[in-house]
C-alpha cells in the first residue's frame, strides 16, 4: 500500500493542527489559561465570512472579517470575563472557558443551524500533483501560514518589550508584577494574538474539512494534543506535533484494522510522549 | 455564636472546635435522611417524564461524587470521568446480555471494570498535577470517544462487541425488584445515597486523613508516614468505580446506551459542572447532577429552543464558576452556618 | 412610458393570478373550513432538532398538515393537539420525552417522528404501551425492525442500494466502494447491505467505514478511491457528504469515478453547495417524489406548507415524510367513531391502513398488520445533480435489498 498520497492529504489537517496548537501554547504561556473556546471562536469567525460570502462580499473582505470577529471575541473574554477568574486555580480558569464555547455553539445553532455548508476559497481549485494525489493551495497556504505565524510569534517573543514581557509572565508570574509588567496589559495582547490564530485555523477548518458549529468546537481537543507534545511550552515543538499527528491521522487511513480508531491517533500519540517524556519534563511537575 | 453570650457547656465546645460538624455518624445519617425526603418527593410528585429525568440526574450524581474524592479531596483534576460512565455502563450491558444474571451482578462488574480502567488512567497522576494531569486524562476521554463510537454499546448480539447487527436489539432487564419507573428510581436514589454515605465515611476515617496530608504536599505526607501511592490509587479506584455504578444504572434506566452520547466534551461538561455544584459537600454531587439532566429536562418542558438552553447553560456555568468558589453547595453550606447561630439563639431567648 | 407601465402591471398581475392558481388551496379534512371545536385528540412526536443535523422539518411539516385539518373539521369536529419533543439527538432524552408523551400527555398515537436515536431508545417502549408509531423518517436499523413502529421513508439501507441497483442497471459499474459512517445500524447495516447484493450478482464490493467526527475527509476518498472502483456509493448524512465531494473533487475524482448517495444527501441546497464539477457526476436516491413535482398530492404538500407552515420551514423530503404521516393518521383515525378514539382503537385503526396512495409516493402504502417489521416504502427513483439544482432521471424502482424478502412476500400476499 502506498502511504505517500495519505501523508501529503494529511498535511493541510496537520497544519491547522499546529496553528491551533501554537494559538493555544502562546495563551497558555502568557495567562495561565488554557482555551477550550478556541475552536468555537474560530467556527464564529468563519459562519461570519460564510455569511459575507453568501451576500456577495469580495473575499478578502470575508477574511479580515472573519479574523476580526474571532479577535474581538477573544478579546473580549480575556479582558472583562477571564480576569473574573485570575485568583482560581488553572484547571478553572481552563473550565471557564468552556462556558463561551457553550454561548458560541448556542449562538451559531440559532443564527446558522446545523445545515451542510462550505466555505470555499479560489485557491481549492489549484493544485500541485505529487505522487498522484493532489495537493491544494488552500493546504499549502495552511502549510505556509503555520509556519509564517510561528515565525513571526517567537520574533515577537525574542524581540519586542510585550514578548519579553509575555516571557517574564510565563516564567514567574508574581516576580513580574513585582519587576513591573503590566500584566492586564500583557495578557490582553495574548488574548488578541490567540484570537488571530483562532480566526486564521477557522476559516481554514471550515474549508479543509467543514462549516458546522458543534464540529469545529470539538477540534479544539486534537491541538490540545499538539500542544501536550509541545508540553504547553514550546511553540517550535508544538508546530511540528501538529503537523504529524495530522499527518499520522492520515496515513492509519489504508490499515483497515487500524483505520476506524484512527481519529484517535492525537490522543495515543501525546499520551505516548506523555509516558516517554512526562516525567523528566518540566511543565509536567509544575503547578502554574 | 456571638450572639449567644451564654457559656457553652462542654459538648457544645467540642462539638463547635472542629469546624461546626456534628459527628460523623450524625453527618452520615443526615445525608440518609436528606435522601429519603428527596427521594419522597420525586417519586410521589414527579410524573413520567420528571422521574426519568431525576433517575438520570441521581445516577450521574454518583459519577459527580467519585470526581468530588478526586478534586474535593486531593485536588486532582480528572477529564475522563464520563469516559468511565461509559465503560461502567457497556461491561454492564456485556454481562448482563451475555449471562443474564441479576442487575445487581452485572452492575457490580461495570464498578469493577470502571475502577480497574481508573486506577490504569490515575497511573499518569502518580507524577503529574494539575492541568497537565488534566489534559492527560482529556486525552485518555477523546480515546474513549473514538473507540466507543467504532464499537456501540453491547445490545445482545454475539461476539466480543455484543452487537445485534443482525437480529432486534435487546434492552437490558431492570432489577427484578425494581422493574417500574418510581421503584427503580428508588433503587437508584438507594444506591447513590450508599455511595454518598461511603465518601462521606472516608473524609472521617483514615483515607480522608491521608488525603488530605497529600494535599498539603507529598513530601509532609511521606513524612507523616502515609503511604502516597495507596491512597492516591485508593481515590482513583474508589472514583472509578463509581463512575462504573452511575453507567451501570444509566444503562438500567433506559435499557441501552448509545455511544455517541459519551465524546470528550461531555467529561469536560461534567467536571465543569462538579465545580458549579461543589466538590467539598456530598450534596453538591446531588446538585451537580440535577444541573447535568434535571434542569435541561426543565428548559426542554418549557419548550425553550435546543440551542438557547446550551447557551443559558454556558453562562450559568460562568456565573456560577465566578461568584461561589466552593459551588452552590458551599453557598447553600454558608447559608445554613450563617442560619444556625441565629435559630439556636432564639430558642434559647 | 405610460403605456409599457401599464403593460408590465397587467403583466405582473397575470403572473401573480397564474402564480396564485399554481398554488391551489390546500386541502385537508372534510374541506369544510369549519374550525373544530371538539375535545382534543393528543398525538405526539419525537424529532432530532438539535444536534448534528436538523431532523424537525417532517414533525413541521405533520404540524402544519395537523393545522389545516383543525381547520377543516378536524377527525369528525375533535382537533388534534400535536406535541412535538426534541430529543437532541440523545438516547437517553428520548426515552424522557417517550414517557412524558405516552404516560403524561397520554397521547393515542405518534406520527411524523424523525430521529437518529429514538427507534432504538424506545422501540420496546412503545410495544409495552400499546402506542403505535408513525414515523417521518427512520434511519437506524431498529425503526425498521420494530413492531410498532412504521416510518413513511424507505431508510438508508433500502435508499441506497436503490442507489446501487441504478448504478448497476443504468450506469453498468462492475465494482462499487461503499462509504458508510461506523456508527452501528445505520452505515453498517447499509454498506453490508451493498457487500450481500454483490455476492449475490457477482460485482466487486469494498465496504470503508468512517467515523464521522473525523477531520480529514481527503483521506477516506483517497482510500476508496485506491482500488479503482467505477462507482462510490455513500450513505452519510449531508453534512459529511459535502466534505467528501469536495475532497473528491479536488482529487480530481468527479472525472474518473461517478458517486451516488442514499437519501440522505438529497436536499436541495446540495447541488448548489457542492457546485457545477458535479453536473451529471454526482446521483442521489430519492425516498419520494421530486420536490417540486406537479402532481396533485406534492401540489396540496406545497400548499399546506404555504397556508399552514412557516415560510421558513424548509420544503424538503423530511417535510414530504411527516405530512405523509399526518395523512396516513388522518385516514386511519378518520374510520373511527370520534367519541370513541382511545390508544386502543388507534392502533387498531392504524393497523387496517392499507392501499394509501399519494402521488409522493411510488408505490402505495400499508402498515402490514401482524408483520414483525414495516417497510412499505421500498420503490424509489434516482436524481442527478445539474446546474445547481436535482434532475430526475429514472421512473420508480423496487429497491434490489436482499433483506426485503419477507416485505415482498408479505406484499404479494396482499394481492
Amino acid at each position: 500500500m502506498n502511504l505517500l498520497p495519505f501523508l501529503i492529504s494529511g498535511l493541510g489537517i496537520g497544519a491547522v493542527y499546529a496553528l491551533s496548537g501554537v494559538g493555544l501554547v502562546i495563551l497558555y504561556r502568557s495567562t495561565g489559561v488554557l482555551n477550550f473556546a478556541f475552536g468555537a471562536i474560530g467556527a464564529l469567525g468563519a459562519h461570519v465570512a460564510w455569511q459575507l460570502l453568501q451576500w456577495q462580499q469580495p473575499l478578502a473582505l470575508a477574511i479580515l472579517a472573519a479574523v476580526l470577529v474571532a479577535t474581538a471575541v477573544s478579546f473580549l473574554y480575556g479582558r472583562v470575563f477571564a480576569p473574573m477568574l485570575s485568583h482560581r486555580d488553572t484547571v478553572v480558569r481552563a473550565v471557564g472557558t468552556v462556558a463561551p464555547a457553550l454561548f458560541l455553539i448556542a449562538l451559531m445553532g440559532v443564527i446558522w443551524g446545523e445545515l451542510p455548508r462550505r466555505l470555499q476559497f479560489p485557491t481549492d481549485q489549484m493544485f500541485l500533483a505529487l505522487f498522484g494525489v493532489r495537493l491544494t493551495y488552500t493546504r499549502l497556504v495552511a502549510l505556509v501560514l503555520a509556519i509564517l505565524m510561528v515565525v513571526a510569534i517567537t520574533l515577537l517573543l525574542n524581540r519586542t518589550r510585550l514578548g519579553l514581557d509575555m516571557r517574564a509572565l510565563a516564567n514567574d508570574r508574581d516576580l513580574s508584577a513585582i519587576l513591573g509588567v503590566r500584566i492586564l496589559h500583557t495578557e490582553t495582547a495574548a488574548w488578541v494574538i490567540t484570537g488571530i490564530f483562532a480566526g486564521l485555523a477557522g476559516l481554514l477548518l471550515a474549508d479543509l474539512v467543514r462549516l458546522q458549529g458543534t464540529f469545529l468546537t470539538f477540534l479544539v481537543i486534537p491541538a490540545i494534543a499538539a500542544a501536550i507534545l509541545g508540553q504547553l511550552r514550546s511553540l517550535t515543538i508544538t508546530a511540528i506535533a501538529g503537523l504529524s499527528v495530522g499527518v499520522a491521522e492520515a496515513v492509519l487511513t489504508p490499515l483497515a484494522w487500524i483505520s476506524p480508531y484512527r481519529a484517535a491517533a492525537p490522543f495515543v500519540i501525546a499520551l505516548a510522549a506523555v509516558m516517554i517524556l512526562g516525567s523528566t519534563s518540566r511543565a509536567a511537575l509544575r503547578d502554574r | 455564636m456571638n450572639a449567644n453570650p451564654a457559656p457553652l457547656t462542654f459538648s457544645e465546645t467540642a462539638m463547635a472546635a472542629p469546624a461546626k460538624r456534628p459527628s460523623p455518624a450524625g453527618k452520615l445519617f443526615a445525608i440518609a435522611a436528606v435522601m429519603a425526603v428527596f427521594s419522597a418527593a420525586v417519586a410521589i410528585g414527579a410524573n413520567a417524564f420528571w422521574l426519568s429525568a431525576a433517575t438520570s440526574a441521581v445516577a450521574l450524581s454518583l459519577s459527580v461524587i467519585g470526581l468530588a474524592v478526586l478534586y474535593g479531596q486531593l485536588g486532582l483534576v480528572s477529564l475522563c470521568q464520563f469516559a468511565l460512565v461509559g465503560v461502567g455502563g457497556w461491561v454492564t450491558l456485556r454481562i448482563g446480555h451475555a449471562y443474564h444474571p441479576p442487575f445487581e451482578v452485572s452492575m457490580l462488574a461495570g464498578g469493577i471494570v470502571a475502577a480497574l480502567v481508573g486506577l490504569v488512567f490515575g497511573i499518569p497522576a502518580l507524577r503529574l498535577r494539575g492541568l497537565y494531569l488534566a489534559l492527560v486524562t482529556l486525552m485518555l476521554a477523546g480515546a474513549f470517544q473514538t473507540i466507543i463510537s467504532a464499537w456501540g454499546f453491547p445490545d445482545g448480539g454475539p461476539g466480543f462487541l455484543g452487537r445485534a447487527d443482525g437480529a432486534g436489539r435487546a434492552m437490558l432487564a431492570r432489577p427484578a425488584l425494581a422493574e417500574g419507573p418510581v421503584p427503580y428510581f428508588l433503587y437508584v436514589s438507594f444506591f447513590a445515597t450508599i455511595g454518598f454515605i461511603i465518601v462521606q465515611w472516608h473524609k472521617y476515617a483514615k483515607p480522608g486523613r491521608a488525603w488530605a496530608l497529600i494535599r498539603k504536599g507529598e513530601t509532609v505526607a511521606i513524612a507523616s508516614g502515609v503511604n502516597v501511592l495507596t491512597y492516591k490509587a485508593w481515590a482513583f479506584a474508589l472514583s472509578g468505580f463509581f463512575a462504573g455504578i452511575a453507567g451501570a444504572l444509566l444503562a438500567g434506566n433506559v435499557g441501552q446506551l448509545d455511544g455517541r452520547a459519551f465524546s470528550a466534551f461531555e467529561s469536560l461538561n461534567l467536571f465543569a459542572l462538579t465545580i458549579v455544584g461543589g466538590s467539598f459537600h456530598w450534596y453538591g454531587a446531588l446538585i451537580a447532577g440535577l444541573l447535568l439532566r434535571a434542569v435541561p429536562a426543565l428548559l426542554t418542558d418549557l419548550g425553550i429552543d435546543g440551542y438557547v438552553t446550551i447557551g443559558i447553560f454556558g453562562v450559568a456555568l460562568f456565573h456560577a464558576l465566578a461568584t461561589a468558589p466552593a459551588g452552590i453547595a458551599g453557598q447553600i453550606a454558608g447559608l445554613v452556618a450563617r442560619l444556625k447561630p441565629q435559630a439556636r439563639g432564639g430558642n434559647r431567648a | 412610458m405610460l403605456k409599457t407601465l401599464k403593460v408590465m402591471a397587467a403583466g405582473l398581475a397575470l403572473s401573480l393570478l397564474t402564480a396564485m392558481s399554481a398554488h391551489a388551496a390546500a386541502s385537508c379534512g372534510d374541506g369544510s373550513g369549519k374550525a373544530a371545536s371538539g375535545e382534543p385528540i393528543v398525538i405526539g412526536a419525537i424529532t432530532g432538532k438539535t444536534g448534528p443535523d436538523d431532523f424537525s422539518n417532517s414533525t413541521k411539516a405533520a404540524k402544519a398538515y395537523f393545522d389545516c385539518l383543525n381547520a377543516n373539521g378536524g377527525i369528525k369536529g375533535r382537533p388534534i393537539k400535536y406535541v412535538v419533543e426534541d430529543d437532541q439527538w440523545n438516547p437517553e432524552t428520548a426515552a424522557q420525552l417517550g414517557a412524558k408523551i405516552v404516560n403524561d400527555e397520554k397521547a393515542v398515537l405518534m406520527v411524523g417522528n424523525s430521529s437518529y436515536v429514538e427507534c432504538g431508545a424506545n422501540a420496546e417502549f412503545y410495544k409495552k404501551s400499546g402506542i403505535y408509531v408513525i414515523a417521518g423518517v427512520g434511519v437506524p436499523r431498529e425503526c425498521f425492525f420494530a413492531e410498532n413502529y412504521a416510518p413513511t421513508n424507505a431508510g438508508p439501507r433500502v435508499s441506497m442500494l436503490g442507489a446501487m441497483g441504478y448504478a448497476l442497471d443504468t450506469l453498468n459499474a462492475k465494482s462499487v466502494a461503499c462509504i458508510g459512517p461506523n456508527i452501528p445500524n445505520v452505515g453498517t447495516w447499509s454498506c453490508e447491505g451493498v457487500a450481500l447484493l454483490a455476492k449475490e450478482k457477482g460485482f466487486k464490493a469494498d465496504v470503508i467505514l468512517m467515523d464521522p467526527g473525523s477531520a480529514d475527509a481527503t483521506s477516506v476518498i483517497l482510500q476508496a478511491a485506491a482500488s479503482k472502483p467505477d462507482v462510490i456509493v455513500l450513505g452519510m448524512s449531508k453534512g459529511v457528504a459535502v466534505p467528501l465531494l469536495t475532497a473528491a473533487e479536488e482529487q480530481g475524482l468527479n472525472q474518473s469515478i461517478t458517486f451516488l448517495s442514499a437519501a440522505s444527501a438529497y436536499d436541495l441546497s446540495v447541488p448548489a453547495t457542492i457546485g457545477p464539477g458535479w453536473d451529471g457526476k454526482f446521483f442521489v436516491n430519492m425516498e419520494f417524489n421530486d420536490l417540486e413535482a406537479d402532481t396533485p398530492d406534492n401540489k396540496n404538500w406545497l400548499a399546506v406548507m404555504d397556508e399552514y407552515g412557516q415560510a421558513s420551514d424548509p420544503r424538503d423530503t423530511f417535510a414530504q415524510a411527516g405530512y405523509l404521516a399526518a395523512r396516513i393518521a388522518e385516514k386511519a383515525l378518520m374510520t373511527l367513531d370520534p367519541n370513541n378514539i382511545t390508544r386502543e382503537t388507534a392502533s387498531a385503526a392504524v393497523r387496517q391502513v392499507k392501499d394509501f396512495k399519494s402521488d409522493i409516493f411510488c408505490a402505495p402504502w400499508y402498515f402490514g398488520d401482524g408483520q414483525p417489521r414495516h417497510n412499505a416504502n421500498s420503490t424509489t427513483r434516482m436524481a442527478v445533480s445539474e446546474g445547481g439544482k436535482w434532475k430526475v432521471v429514472s421512473d420508480c424502482a423496487p429497491s434490489p435489498d436482499p433483506e426485503l424478502k419477507d416485505i415482498r412476500a408479505f406484499e404479494s400476499s396482499m394481492k
